[in-house]
């Protein structure tokens, strides 16, 4: 059976303003993916701004478990224990060209 | 009083400004959405203070932001969404369109890639339109520099069952039972970059307008000409000549006269204003002959007007108004005839509105 953790998600930069302020929230959830899916349904504006609409989350996310990147670890799927820090960040985009 | 609000969307953010009728003093606010791409804002004439903005946000993606007070605040939209099952994902937003007079909670969205969206409460909600998002010959489109965009969307003034759309690089789809079915409608363009430059499908449209008061006049810049189209005519007009040179981004028609656009020509190169600099080029007999229109503009200055760079206002006699890549803001209170600078040193400008209310 899957153990189910007490984290904190720490939101920041543009995903703060997202959630009209908020910083933190702390929420429950087994892996990054229940976290981020428990973190959508207490602030539903963050839906969007984090996923498109097949699900993927969006390019320019980085979701460290407390300092690792999740992408190093195992996605989505990376287990959570309690008191971990997931944080939700804008992903260095420097020189992207606008068209 | 009437007054005119402009809505600058630029590389980092939108900038509003505001002034009277006479249009000569204009005051700054914002911007609104600081850092984000502001591809275009789309001001809603039938309830008078509607404006709908799309930002193409490098964090948290595409979204649009719909003002009901001439933009002084701000709710986000839902996002257009592709349908369940479908390969594509909404990636930004060119274009957003109010709909026909007649129908004023109808509100149509350009998206990238290609497709058309439908919004029935006035700019809230996004449904795909189908039979333009599934045509036939969607195999055959192919992005342009910019990307596969339906930039474009142009309702009839008289019918609302009638509009167009262009994208880049496909053409022109008109439909004429309100979105239901769409045809290309390329007739008369002439492309050299495609291997039958006549051919039904595979023209770079860069920017078509429908008059707001003339039905079934259409004016439109395609990558390398100028085309007219009037009402009862299925083919469009090459009206090229007289342009100093045949590329271009922005075409803008005239709020009353039937018979007067604007466009802004560009060196295809290094598409900027060709020699001697930036000027607006304005036809007043549809097309057939066109007249450099340059007072007050900076002399010599190679300045980049982009899609929606270019755009009139509703007053008599007309506004017309411009930004460049440069970050400069221009406007003419006659017509284009003699110009202003509204703004200096703004971001890269991507997009210009004017809202007459």
């Amino acid at each position: 059976m899957t153990q189910v953790s007490q984290v904190t998600v720490q939101l920041h930069g543009p995903f703060r303003e997202f959630a009209g302020g908020s910083k933190s929230l702390d929420v429950d959830g087994a892996s990054v993916g229940e976290a981020l899916r428990a973190l959508v349904t207490a602030i539903p504006a963050l839906g969007e701004r984090l996923r498109d609409e097949r699900g993927e989350l969006r390019e320019h996310i980085n979701v460290f478990v407390n300092s690792d990147e999740m992408r190093w670890l195992e996605g989505e799927r990376t287990p959570l224990r309690d008191g971990d820090l997931v944080h939700v960040m804008p992903a260095l985009s420097g020189g992207e060209e606008q068209r | 009083m009437k007054s005119v609000t402009l809505f600058v969307g630029t590389s980092k953010g939108l900038y509003v400004f505001r002034s009277g009728a006479a249009r000569s003093r204009w005051r700054r606010e914002g911007p609104h959405f600081v850092g984000e791409p502001i591809y275009h804002a789309g001001f809603d004439p039938r309830d008078g203070s509607s404006v709908y903005v799309a930002t193409n946000q490098t964090w948290g993606g595409p979204r649009i932001e719909v003002s009901r007070d001439v933009g002084r605040t701000w709710t986000t939209a839902s996002n257009p969404k592709f349908p369940e099952g479908s390969d594509l994902a909404f990636a930004r937003t060119w274009h957003i369109e109010p709909g026909h007079a007649t129908q004023p909670d109808v509100v149509w969205a350009g998206v990238e890639p290609a497709a058309l969206f439908r919004s029935d409460d006035r700019g809230m909600t996004w449904q795909p339109v189908p039979g333009m998002n599934e045509h036939k010959s969607r195999s055959q489109w192919s992005p342009g520099n910019g990307g596969l965009g339906l930039h474009s969307i142009a309702i009839d003034a008289r019918d609302a069952k009638w509009m167009a759309i262009g994208i880049s690089a496909a053409g022109v789809f008109e439909s004429r039972d309100g979105g239901k079915r769409w045809d290309p409608a390329n007739k008369g363009i002439r492309s050299q970059y495609i291997p039958d430059p006549e051919a039904e499908i595979g023209h770079c449209i860069h920017h078509l307008v429908a008059h707001p008061v003339a039905s079934g006049v259409r004016f439109q810049k395609v990558h390398d000409n100028a085309y007219w189209r009037e009402d009862g005519v299925s083919k469009w007009t090459d009206v090229t000549a007289g342009l100093p040179s045949e590329f271009g981004f922005a075409a803008a028609i005239h709020p009353h006269d039937a018979a007067t656009a604007y466009t802004v020509p560009l060196d295809p190169r290094p598409r900027l204003a060709p020699e001697p600099g930036i000027a607006v080029y304005r036809t007043r007999d549809r097309g057939q002959n066109w007249k450099r229109m340059s007072r007050g503009l900076p002399r010599g200055a190679q300045l980049e007007v982009l899609r929606e760079g270019l755009t009139t206002d509703r007053l008599d006699p007309a506004g017309v108004y411009f930004g460049s890549k440069d970050g400069g803001v221009w406007a003419s209170a006659d017509e284009g005839t003699s110009w202003t600078q509204v703004a200096a040193y703004l971001p890269p400008v991507l997009s210009v509105t004017a809202a007459t209310t």
